[in-house]
């Protein structure tokens, strides 16, 4: 999923100075799930607001809604006749949601609560880690499932490097080496030969080096004349 | 409740107003020593700066 966190609350007051009526926006979906940005943070961070404002003196007025998913149009179209009342929306979406609110009502200002920061999942209570960076060309057959792309620090997919100590990064000794990982993971299926095999340069034209990335499914998209 | 003291200092309101002790049933005496402690301690960082009504 996309984890995100809160930006701290005197960014989030910076940010809406000069707008009064404020509308707080929740996503229900990832950033509920990562705790950052659902129905109980929305409550939460407009309180805050609403408490942090007054005391300086500038009481503000936040109402507050959560969408299943702000990164969906039809999720997000229920808002519309709401919205003339306020003059800024703050979503507590990912940075996709924040952009969906924005496109979809362009009058309006949108501002971003959270901090998008990565793909990964909760690796115990209160922990998120990075497990993808949607590099566009998935490799994860040939590395026993574990990515070198978002995991190992030098993105190498010839490792592990010389910084590789104990099973542990030398960039900092809390993150493991990915290839560490792999190598262990491919030695205990008993596909270690598949290792020995030398990749070539990824080609990274499918990522980010490629400009923004699109899907376009034929088989799924509606009749020329039924489009918006 | 780290979290909370945090919330309630970014906010302006004194992350020292809010305090959480775990005691059981059997130990009347260090309630009340606790709560006689914390109520000297708001005394001492005055009423809620938002008022009854949560009007400054």
């Amino acid at each position: 999923m996309i984890i995100a966190e809160q930006k701290p609350l005197v960014d989030i007051k910076a940010m809406l100075d000069g707008y009064q009526d404020v509308l707080v926006v929740g996503c229900g979906t990832c950033v509920t799930v990562c705790l950052a940005g659902g129905e109980k943070e929305v409550g939460i961070l407009a309180s805050a607001l609403r408490m942090t404002t007054k005391l300086d003196g500038n009481g503000k007025d936040f109402d507050e809604v959560t969408v299943q998913r702000q990164c969906e149009w039809e999720y997000i179209e229920p808002l519309t006749d709401r919205l003339e009342n306020y003059d800024a929306i703050l979503s507590l979406g990912c940075g996709i949601g924040v952009q969906t609110l924005a496109e979809r009502f362009p009058d309006k200002r949108v501002l971003p609560g959270l901090n998008t920061t990565f793909l990964g999942l909760p690796t115990e209570q209160g922990i998120w880690e990075e497990r993808c960076q949607a590099c566009g060309n998935c490799i994860l057959d040939q590395t026993g499932g574990i990515c070198p792309i978002a995991r190992c620090s030098k993105q190498l997919l010839n490792g592990p490097c010389g910084g590789s100590q104990n099973g542990e990064c030398e960039i900092n000794p809390e993150v493991p080496c990915a290839w560490q990982l792999i190598w262990e993971r491919m030695s205990a299926l008993g596909l270690l030969d598949q290792l020995m095999e030398l990749q070539p340069p990824k080609d990274w034209s499918t990522s980010r080096d490629g400009g923004p990335r699109r899907i376009i499914r034929d088989d799924l998209r509606l009749p020329e004349d039924y489009r918006d | 409740m780290k979290y909370l003291g945090s919330l309630l200092d970014q906010i302006g309101l004194n992350g020292e107003r809010v305090r959480m002790v775990n005691l059981s049933a059997a130990m009347g005496a260090r309630f009340a020593e606790v709560a006689t402690e914390f109520v000297e301690k708001i005394k001492e960082l005055g009423p809620n700066p938002l008022g009854k009504n949560g009007k400054p």
